[in-house]
């Protein structure tokens, strides 16, 4: 149980949450496939997909807002390595079609990385459906940190106040 | 599905030369230049949307409800760009109006085979029948809003009929990029009539 002195406010139950939102945090991390769904396979679309879905979602609910900044945040290092592997496969392509090494090693590392990152959004896509928090490595902490501290969200701590008699 | 445009009862001329002429300008370019973007963000959720229906059986509401408002926007300004109604059509997915109205409710659960049927056989059963009497549909509004246009010009007033034939095809067109964007499981009919009251 969580006291009254945390930092933290408590947490939805699946019961709790409407079906509604359920899906929209879903949503949050299907994002990630917003390239393939325009054929346009620039790594940044997804990225900018995931802002873009955070930015018109994240007023819904905190449970919404925690998914899609989860979703937001694993996207981010993802994004990095893919622009990364573009630019240097442009290089190769220039460079007389001459791929080095070091550079297969790092496009099946990203491949990898790539293919991780579908297969836990998905799990989460799975939970969030089912109402359920799902906590990635250092984005889950970070995530929930932002939208369920009692200090952030959509329901602030009340700033004004009644005059005092 | 209903979609309905109000049959004014006198038409703005002004209106309708500052349309034929600049309309382009100040109502088909900025609202071209955001429904680009929104387009854009509709063809992601509609992908999405059905990888989410084919193993769930059902829409996600809040983007049925972003795309049900993508598509009256859309038809806010095409109906302004036909003549149909006068006035500056809202910017947004969310306005309402009361003259150019798109209802379409929510389904709660949809066919995953017809989802499927849809994405592999659209083209045939949908796209080519519809789309080979639509073309000829287009023509004859072309016609028909050609000769409105000089009616409401000298009397201010849009014929009935003409108004009702130019409003089908646009009923028609919208039901089936309705069904083909898996909107609706209801296969629409060869008609620009009304079909539900």
């Amino acid at each position: 149980m969580m006291d009254d002195n945390s930092p933290y406010l408590p947490l939805p139950q699946p019961d709790d949450i409407p079906v509604r939102e359920k899906e929209d945090a879903m949503g949050a991390y299907l994002m990630m496939f917003a390239g393939v769904a325009i054929a346009i396979p620039l790594p940044l679309l997804n990225l900018v997909a995931s802002f873009v879905y955070l930015y018109l979602n994240r007023q819904k609910s905190r449970f919404v807002h925690f998914h899609a900044l989860q979703a937001l945040y694993s996207q981010i290092p993802v994004t990095i390595l893919n622009m990364v592997l573009l630019a240097w496969l442009i290089v190769c392509l220039v460079n007389d079609f001459t791929f080095p090494a070091t550079f297969k090693g790092y496009a099946i590392m990203v491949a990898l990385v790539n293919l991780v990152d579908i297969v836990f959004s998905l799990i989460a896509a799975a939970k969030a459906r089912k109402g359920l928090m799902y906590y990635y490595v250092f984005f889950g902490r970070l995530s929930y940190h932002q939208a369920f501290s009692k200090n952030t969200g959509p329901e602030k701590a009340p700033v004004n106040s009644p005059p005092s008699f | 599905m209903r979609f309905t445009v109000s049959l004014q009862e006198s038409y703005s001329r002004v209106e309708l030369l500052l349309r034929t002429f600049f309309g382009w300008l100040y109502m088909a370019l900025p609202h071209g230049f955001l429904l680009m973007f929104v387009g854009i963000w509709s063809g992601i959720l509609t992908f999405v949307a059905f990888w989410v229906v084919l193993f769930t059986g059902r829409y996600p509401q809040s983007m049925y409800e972003f795309q049900v408002g993508f598509a009256r926007w859309g038809l806010r300004l095409r109906a302004r760009l036909m003549n149909l109604s006068d006035g500056y059509p809202a910017f947004g997915i969310n306005p309402v109006d009361e003259n150019v109205v798109l209802e379409l409710p929510y389904p709660e659960k949809q066919s995953r085979a017809l989802l499927l049927l849809r994405l592999f056989f659209g083209w045939l059963y949908v796209g080519i029948p519809h789309g080979f009497l639509l073309f000829f549909r287009a023509i004859a509004t072309w016609v028909i809003m050609f000769i409105a246009w000089w009616i409401v010009l000298f009397t201010g007033k849009y014929p009935e009929s003409f108004h009702e034939f130019v409003t089908g095809f646009l009923r028609w067109s919208t039901r089936v990029n309705l069904y083909l964007l898996f909107l609706t499981d209801d296969y629409p009919p060869f008609t620009g009539k009304e079909t539900e009251k």
